[in-house]
């Protein structure tokens, strides 16, 4: 029997003993059996519009969430520019308008100022507020520096009607892989901008310094209030091969278990995804321009997958998101994405679920 | 025997003559006469190890890489790794198949050139390329771990 052989039989015995829904880990099971309210919500695929107990404000608002434009400069190419313009459209559009806008990072796809411009340009149509936190793909090219002058620079924090609003850069914090290898700006950011690449390592986290300014920021807000956490990465181990992830999840986690209705939404997955840890709850949002598979494992099991998408229609996968927060009670949020069916209703039709058979390795050319 | 067959024995006979001859087809004709060495094995791997590492950076949108095998694989600023990282939903273990997209049954390299053509608008390759075997290499390699289920969806 070849190597290869035997690694698929003891990967089909770690699948069948997983206890699991097909395609989930071991790890996300048992991170899944112990977030509160696990067991009451399930994992079945249900369609239509999510609707999430988020939190409770003083005052019933909405916001919008905007985020993983990747804009190339319009001289390459202008197929992201018209998925960023649909969106900016419907936020625009909105009625009533919403009290803010979050843009959750990568506007732009290589870091480049022309598209940094490109996106403040596009974003400057809508005219309420606007919040940022960057992405990886927006600061590798000059470590930030055109992000800090445009946008200005996380973490930041603001209270708005009964909720504690805490934005984060989860993506300077990054191990230096370019000094020793002599690399270009340009050649810096390719590497980030490669999800699956490996050269790049863990760049996705808070750091000690940031942890502690969270813990402080929060140090004067009651516990029983609402918390609402705006990151680029997700704010938990869900798959750190393409940094689903910030590496020092406990850490977050520590400073924010006291808290209990913390609510964390973030971009960078580009796909429907939802998690419960503790009393905090996860929610990733959408991309405007494409659409990540679901990772080989790890996939939470709280999250209902999104429908298989088609590959041909660009605006298909795609789209923002609407957070609508009531006075009290439960708190709805909303894939704006540009097709009927949001969730799979079927295992067959689901982007998790025609993965039962799918084993996966990392990729050779980026190895040294 | 009438004329119509007797001239086929002949074109047959001179071609056989004349394949005899080539000498990159005797050596062909050799293969498995001896006990493979473990250098030989070692450089079959080699060798595909190679197509690997040159499919996965078409795969990835290497500029430089695609110049030296002359594809245009995408005008989009879209690369196969964007929607396939590790080369996931791939699924090269469901061909041949019935794909939707093309309306008809289909093997992987068909797929492979309707991404090129649609979502990358690229330029679509020869289906028995070196690009196309680099880039088929690549997905396989990276799928090793899964079944063969073909006809699946
Ligand atoms: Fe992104
Ligand atoms: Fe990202």
């Amino acid at each position: 029997m070849s190597r290869d052989r035997r690694e698929w039989k003891t990967r089909d015995r770690e699948r069948e003993g997983s206890g699991t829904v097909p395609g989930m880990s071991r790890r996300t099971f048992i991170s899944g059996a112990l977030a509160a309210g696990a067991a009451a919500i399930g994992h079945g695929l249900i369609p239509g519009i999510s609707i999430i107990d988020l939190a409770y404000g003083a005052e019933s608002f909405s916001f919008a969430w905007i985020s993983d434009t990747h804009l190339y400069p319009k001289t390459l190419n202008t197929r992201f520019v018209e998925k960023a313009e649909r969106a900016i459209n419907d936020v625009k559009n909105m009625k009533p308008a919403p009290d803010f806008l979050i843009f959750g990072g990568d506007l732009a796809q290589l870091g480049d100022p022309k598209e940094l411009q490109l996106g403040a340009e596009l974003l400057d149509q809508i005219s309420i507020k606007k919040h940022f936190i960057p992405g990886e793909h927006d600061w590798y090219l000059d470590m930030g520096e055109t992000w800090g002058k445009m946008f200005g620079k996380p973490p930041w924090t603001f209270d708005h009607k009964g909720i504690r609003f805490i934005g984060l850069d989860t993506v300077s914090r990054g191990p230096d892989y370019w000094t020793a290898k002599k690399m270009t700006p340009a050649e810096r950011m390719g590497h980030m901008a490669t999800l699956d690449g490996s050269v790049a390592g863990p760049w996705a986290g808070l750091g000690p310094e940031q942890l502690q300014w969270m813990a402080a920021t929060l140090s004067n807000w009651p516990k029983d209030k609402p918390v609402i956490v705006f990151s680029h990465n997700p704010l938990y181990e869900y798959y750190p091969p393409w940094n689903f992830w910030v590496r020092d999840w406990r850490q977050v986690h520590e400073i924010l278990r006291p808290y209990q209705h913390v609510t964390n939404i973030h971009g960078h997955t580009h796909q429907v995804l939802y998690n419960e840890i503790g009393s905090m709850r996860s929610i990733g949002m959408l991309a405007t321009s494409w659409t990540w598979p679901y990772p080989p494992e790890g996939v939470p099991v709280l999250t209902i997958p999104m429908v298989r998408v088609d590959p041909g229609d660009q605006f298909d996968g795609v789209g923002w998101g609407k957070i609508n927060v009531p006075s009290s009670g439960k708190v709805a949020y909303e894939y704006m994405m540009w097709r009927k069916d949001v969730y799979a209703q079927s295992q067959v039709d689901s982007g998790t679920g025609d993965n039962d058979n799918q084993v996966l390795s990392p990729r050779v050319a980026d190895r040294p | 025997m009438n004329s119509q067959r007797f001239r086929t024995l002949i074109i047959l006979a001179v071609a056989v003559v004349f394949v005899m001859s080539l000498p990159v087809v005797t050596q062909q004709a050799q293969a498995h006469k001896a006990k493979h060495s473990p250098e030989q094995l070692k450089a079959f791997e080699d060798l595909f190890m190679e197509q690997v590492r040159i499919g996965d950076l078409l795969f990835h949108g290497d500029a430089a890489t695609e110049k030296k095998m002359g594809t245009n694989l995408s005008k989009t600023g879209m690369a196969c790794a964007m929607c396939h990282p590790f080369a996931s939903d791939t699924h090269p273990y469901e061909f041949p198949k019935f794909q939707e997209q093309i309306n008809k049954f289909s093997t992987l390299r068909d797929m492979i050139n309707w991404c090129i053509e649609k979502p990358n608008e690229g330029e679509k390759l020869d289906p028995d390329s070196d690009a196309m075997k680099a880039l088929e290499a690549y997905i396989y390699w990276s799928n090793r771990g899964s079944k063969l289920a073909p006809g699946t969806h």
